[in-house]
């Protein structure tokens, strides 16, 4: 018990990691609507971005900007990488979008059950 | 032995690998397009025969083309044994290609672009087989022959002959994988896969179990082609191809080529001698045995000419195997000596088959009473085939039976010997009633002969009206899943030759020519297969006419063929060491290092 | 002068694929020219570093001039300067092939151009996480051409490959997440070196490991991971499935043996055997359950795309094999089966355009309709099938050596084996196409002609041509296969590779 306790308290950042990466992949799998499945993929996404922000955490780190009498900051590279990270995230969901109109105009549903039957009755 | 540089081999090979092109763009001119067949079939016997001094001499000559993969270099090397073999086939590919225009232009055949171009594919895929320096290479060419030959037997484009070229295929590229396998055991355990008189040096001290599985895929695999039990299916379905194709595919280049690939695993792979340590060598004489035994009685029970020449193939094959599975100097001669007299002898057996069918349409050996008269010198040359394949001295078959003996004998496995011997009156037993019933009986008055006619192992009761089904012969041999399962396999076509011998119950004693009203009763069991033949074959309604020793009974397109290759046949039998094809066998054996025995 | 190859390599196609989309405000017929020009310049650059590295060694560029490991490094050796060579010819003949073929517009030659820059990138890169990037980017490009299918399906497809391709580039994300917590580095080099200092069996090094070869799996489509892969090949226009099929796996595939070979390590496999066990497992799974996926197929297209899974399973598993001759017979068949699928895929479009078959059944006599294209389409079936001489058979016997000589029989098994198993589902298109009376009328396809705006079902030279290239290149690329052996020879030695 107690080491759930010690987990919650001081790893809560990689328990909220999990949960995301969990929800997310939820979202995508188990959900029918298209929108949605591309909701669950940025949550999924978030996950991994959270996970890089944690690891550059330093306990008593600075922002990493050179000032006097600093010794210790936190790591520059993720939070880099992340900016990155976050606008291919942005590019992909776009583009994911910009199908699901077409999808919709196409076909009048975001459903994918009903997505199916109709490409099945083609 | 010196090795000489040269093109030949190379040339060899290409000759009729690019009389393809022309042969393609001469599609709508037969007789140009034959033309090239012929001049691409004289130029490449004129190549292989050139090189036969020079090697008989102890010159070895090899084209060097690159490297293939691993180091591995693709080399074409004219030896003795692949001279042997690519000898064979390019003479062979002469007398057929006659043959051929006769044959496709009788029966006016679609496709005979696509015929001759996979035809001369074929041959130089044969011939690479036959130059091919080491277990790579040849693979290369095996594989190409495989593809090169499936438009043949598919040729008919029937819901049958498209069911026995699938069955080709598996049959023959599961035996490329095994092949492809056992290379690959073979280079990794020496680092090479050159052929070598006498072995590859490091497979004599390598890992037994290794060397032992190597042995058993490259054998298995090569042994697809060779027809041995139970991997033989693949040939009689494979009839449903052109005569000669049969003829000169189906019982010389493709199945010889299986023969070749074991007799260069046991000489130039692992030796005599490592075959022998091994403890590979009495296996694979068992299993040659086995099928030259089973194959000659399911011969007995095919009512269909070329079937039951199928058989004998398949049977005929094992002989080689057999004399290369001895392990003894005789009997290598003798394995080696069989491949061209068996191609000499069953070409003529298949040749008279199709003239046959382009003549009278007929396919069945309970039609053929009488039918000496309508094609005398067909029959005569069958006649003479089927006694070289019996052993009668004279023709070829005896020689190399007399070596294949004597070689059982001189190795101290007599059992052998005696299942040569038997499998030598089964020959006669399957043979001979069809030359004696061509001569010397009509259509209307011919006893049954000893075809066995029920399936073996019974039949359920109910599932037909055969009535001899519980005689003797039947019963003899006991059940026979290997047949059972071709039977089923073949489906439609196998069920009506057996069928057949009903027919002759049923018709005898009246007009032959009623013979195709008569088939009610067994409609169930071959309604396709009547349905295929009703309007043909069998004798005409006044019985066979007669028709003159002097070529009349069909075109000399076909009728040289058939004498060429009996006339072979016979000269290999009389004057074996006059004919080249001793010789080369003899340089063979003499140049393995430390042979057994 | 010859490092700059490799960033230009990846600039020039980026800034060309700018062009087209904005020269649309003034001309609407601007992208093929623009997209020639800068695929042969492309092409040129490929092929000035190839001889440049068989010729002095790796090329290694630092961008920015940062120094490694804190700069990106694009890193060039034998491996990836041939693949960069192929999707310089691949994607040029792509473009010879497109013309007639369609989709036409800007936009698509836009993102070609990026696709190509995506590609590009992936093989030279030498940054784990420049490597996502340039990841997402040929992902990004790959999805917008599946949906410049003109039909609705290609637009779910593409989704659908967007959003499992997505995952899968996350996941490898992921994994880099966890070498980078575990060694603070991204350059693949350094990570190589902390890899081991960290030692291989910790759990964070394992992890990366797994998520990195899972989210490459993906990317792969290897079996059960590749069922984005179907749909995307069968509903994008003819000539993206043409692209796609023969670069985008490929390079995926690529960039994985990269990562191992060159981030994990041969080492690395040695300390955990079991990681290798499993990699090559699940690729000889995915090659027998490719097959059988591809036997049950009636379109052809999708077919194609089942048999994909099936030879990358080859590829992977002799990555996984990791000796030389596997990963020579890696290389082979990364370029034999681009070059074979790319030219399926071709003639594919070829047959339908011109005879409106795209069924397995619809091929029946194509012989007789088409002989040009059922000729190819049979030799580079044949080819795939490893119908020696031609590469499909050369780059298989590669890895069937590797897998016997590092004693892996039930592997080698599989991958011989596997011949069989291709064979099974191209013998009877080969049967069909020749031996094969067509069924009552296929003439003319239900509907209409299909595919492109302006209706042409015509074939130009250029698609001819690049068929015809694709058959010829199949059946003769084998021979230089001892050459390619010879080439990586220095680059294996140098990764540690026996």
């Amino acid at each position: 018990m107690t080491a759930v306790v010690d987990l919650l308290l001081t790893r809560y950042n990689y328990v909220a990691v999990v949960l995301l990466l969990g929800i997310g992949v939820y979202m995508i799998g188990a959900s029918e609507n298209l929108v949605k499945k591309v909701i669950g993929m940025n949550v999924f996404q978030t996950g991994i971005f959270l996970f890089f922000m944690t690891s550059a955490f330093v306990t008593g780190g600075h922002v990493p900007i050179i000032k006097e009498g600093v010794e210790r900051y936190v790591s520059p590279l993720p939070h880099v990488l992340i900016l990155t990270a976050i606008v291919v995230g942005v590019s992909l969901t776009a583009v994911a979008l910009a199908l699901i109109v077409r999808i919709y105009a196409e076909y009048g549903t975001l459903q994918e059950d009903v997505l199916r039957e109709i490409q099945t009755d083609e | 032995m010196a090795e000489v540089a040269s093109l030949r081999p190379l040339a060899a090979v290409l000759v009729s690998a690019l009389a393809i092109v022309p042969i393609l763009l001469a599609r709508d001119r037969p007789n140009v397009r034959e033309g090239i067949t012929m001049v691409a079939a004289l130029a490449k016997f004129g190549i292989v025969a050139s090189m036969v001094p020079g090697v008989l001499a102890g010159e070895v000559y090899v084209t060097r083309l690159g490297t293939l993969a691993t180091g591995i270099e693709a080399t074409l090397r004219a030896d003795t044994l692949g001279l042997l073999f690519g000898l064979l086939a390019s003479f062979l590919w002469i007398v057929t290609s006659l043959y051929s225009v006769g044959y496709m232009r009788g029966l006016d055949e679609h496709g005979q672009t696509r015929y001759f171009a996979s035809f001369a594919a074929s041959l130089a895929a044969a011939v690479g087989v036959a130059f091919a320096s080491n277990l790579l290479t040849l693979f290369v060419f095996y594989e190409l022959l495989t593809v090169a030959t499936y438009p043949l037997v598919t040729h008919d484009e029937t819901d049958e002959a498209r069911a026995a070229g699938r069955k080709y295929l598996a049959y023959t590229f599961g035996g490329g994988v095994a092949v492809l396998a056992g290379s690959v055991l073979v280079f990794w355990l020496t680092g090479t896969t050159a052929f070598a008189p006498g072995g590859i040096e490091g497979l004599a001290n390598a890992d037994p179990v290794y060397a032992r599985t190597a042995f058993v895929l490259l054998a298995g695999g090569f042994g697809v082609k060779a027809a041995l039990m139970p991997v033989h299916s693949w040939l009689p379905d494979a009839m449903v191809a052109p005569t000669p194709v049969s003829g000169l595919l189906h019982a010389v280049a493709v199945v010889k080529s299986g023969v070749f690939g074991i007799a260069r695993v046991v000489l130039d792979v692992f030796g005599p001698e490592t075959v022998g340590d091994l403890g590979m060598g009495l296996p694979l004489a068992v299993v040659a045995a086995i099928t030259l035994l089973t194959a000659s009685l399911i011969a007995l029970r095919k009512d269909n000419l070329k079937r039951r020449l199928a058989y004998s193939t398949v049977s005929q094959l094992s002989y080689i195997v057999l004399g290369l599975a001895l392990l003894g100097d005789e009997a290598l001669v003798g394995g080696l000596l069989h491949i061209p007299a068996h191609a000499f002898m069953k070409l003529t057996l298949f040749f008279c088959a199709g003239a046959i069918h382009v003549e009278t349409h007929t396919d069945d050996i309970s039609n053929m009473a009488g039918i000496g008269a309508r094609m005398p010198l067909t029959m005569a040359a069958f006649g003479v085939a089927s006694l070289g394949m019996a052993g009668i001295p004279l023709v070829a078959g005896f020689v190399s039976k007399w070596y294949l003996l004597i070689g059982a004998l001189d190795v101290g496995a007599a059992v052998f010997a005696v299942a040569l011997l038997i499998s030598g009156v089964l020959n006669v037993a399957y043979f001979w009633p069809v030359v004696y019933q061509a001569f010397f009986e009509t259509p209307d008055d011919h006893d049954r002969k000893p075809l066995v006619s029920g399936p073996m192992g019974g039949r359920f009761a109910g599932a037909g009206a055969v009535p001899d089904g519980g005689k003797g012969e039947a019963g003899a041999d006991g059940p026979d899943p290997v047949e059972a399962d071709a039977a089923a396999e073949a489906g439609g076509p196998d069920a009506g030759t057996v069928g057949r011998p009903a027919t002759d119950e049923t018709t005898d004693g009246t007009a032959a020519g009623d013979e195709r009203t008569g088939t009610a009763d067994r409609a169930e069991q071959s309604d396709d297969h009547a349905d295929e033949h009703a309007h043909h074959g069998g004798p005409p309604a006044g019985g066979w006419e007669s028709r003159n020793w002097l070529g009349a009974e069909s075109t000399w397109f076909m009728l040289g063929p058939i004498l060429t290759a009996m006339a072979g046949s016979l000269a290999l039998g009389i004057a074996p060491r006059l004919f080249v094809f001793l010789r080369i066998v003899q340089e063979i054996v003499a140049g393995l290092a430390g042979v057994a025995g | 002068m010859s490092e700059s190859y490799a960033v230009l390599l990846v600039a020039v196609p980026i800034l060309g694929s700018i062009v087209p989309l904005a020269g649309s405000l003034w001309h609407d017929r601007l992208g093929w020219p623009v997209a020639v020009g800068v695929s042969l310049a492309h092409l040129a650059l490929a092929a000035g570093l190839a001889v440049e590295v068989f010729a002095a060694g790796t090329v290694v560029y630092e961008l920015g001039g940062f120094e490694p490991p804190f700069g990106i490094v694009l890193v060039v050796d034998g491996i990836s300067a041939l693949v960069a060579l192929l999707v310089g010819v691949v994607s040029a003949g792509v473009l010879a092939y497109a013309r007639r073929a369609g989709p036409r517009g800007n936009s698509f030659y836009s993102l070609y151009l990026l696709l190509l820059a995506g590609l590009s990138g992936m093989t030279v890169t030498g940054d784990a996480f420049n490597l996502y990037v340039f990841l997402e980017i040929t992902g990004l490009a790959a999805y917008a051409l599946v949906a410049t299918g003109d039909h609705g399906g290609a637009a779910v497809a593409a989704l659908k490959y967007l959003i499992i391709g997505t995952v899968g580039a996350s996941l490898y994300l992921l994994g880099v997440g966890y070498a980078f917590v575990a060694t603070g580095t991204l350059n693949m080099a350094d990570l190589a070196e902390k890899l081991a200092a960290v030692g291989y069996t910790s759990p964070l090094v394992l992890a990366s490991f797994a998520l990195v070869t899972v989210g490459f799996a993906v990317k792969v489509a290897l079996f059960p991971l590749h069922t984005w892969q179907p749909d995307a090949y069968a509903e994008a226009p003819i000539s993206v499935s043409v692209l796609i099929s023969a670069l985008v796996s490929t390079v995926a595939a690529y960039a994985l043996a990269r990562l191992v070979l060159s981030v994990y390590t041969v080492e690395f496999f040695a300390a955990v055997p079991t990681a290798r066990t499993m990699l090559v497992g699940a690729a000889a799974i995915s090659v027998v359950a490719g097959s059988v996926l591809a036997v049950s197929q009636t379109d052809i297209q999708r077919m194609l795309a089942y048999s994909s899974v099936s030879q990358f399973g080859l590829i992977v598993a002799a990555v996984g094999i990791a000796n030389r001759a596997a990963l020579v017979g890696a290389v082979v068949h990364l370029v034999g089966h681009a070059v074979m699928k790319g030219g399926l895929f071709a003639t594919a479009g070829v047959v339908e355009r011109t005879t409106g078959a795209r069924s397995v059944d619809e091929y029946a006599g194509l012989a007789e309709r088409a002989p040009l294209a059922a000729g190819c389409f049979a030799v580079l079936a044949l080819a795939m099938v490893g119908v020696p001489p031609a590469v499909g058979f050369v780059g298989k016997w590669y890895i069937v050596v590797g897998a016997v000589e590092a004693q892996r029989w039930a592997v080698a098994a599989v991958l011989v084996v596997s011949t069989l198993l291709t064979l099974a589902y191209f013998a009877r298109l080969v049967e069909r196409m020749y031996f094969t009376e067509p069924a009552v009328d296929v003439g003319e396809p239900a509907g209409g002609v299909p595919t492109v705006p302006d209706g042409g079902r015509s074939v130009s030279t250029g698609m001819v041509a690049v068929v015809v290239a694709a058959t010829v290149l199949a059946a003769t690329l084998g021979f230089a296969a001892s050459g390619i052996e010879a080439l990586l020879e220095p680059t294996l030695a140098a990764l540690g590779v026996i």
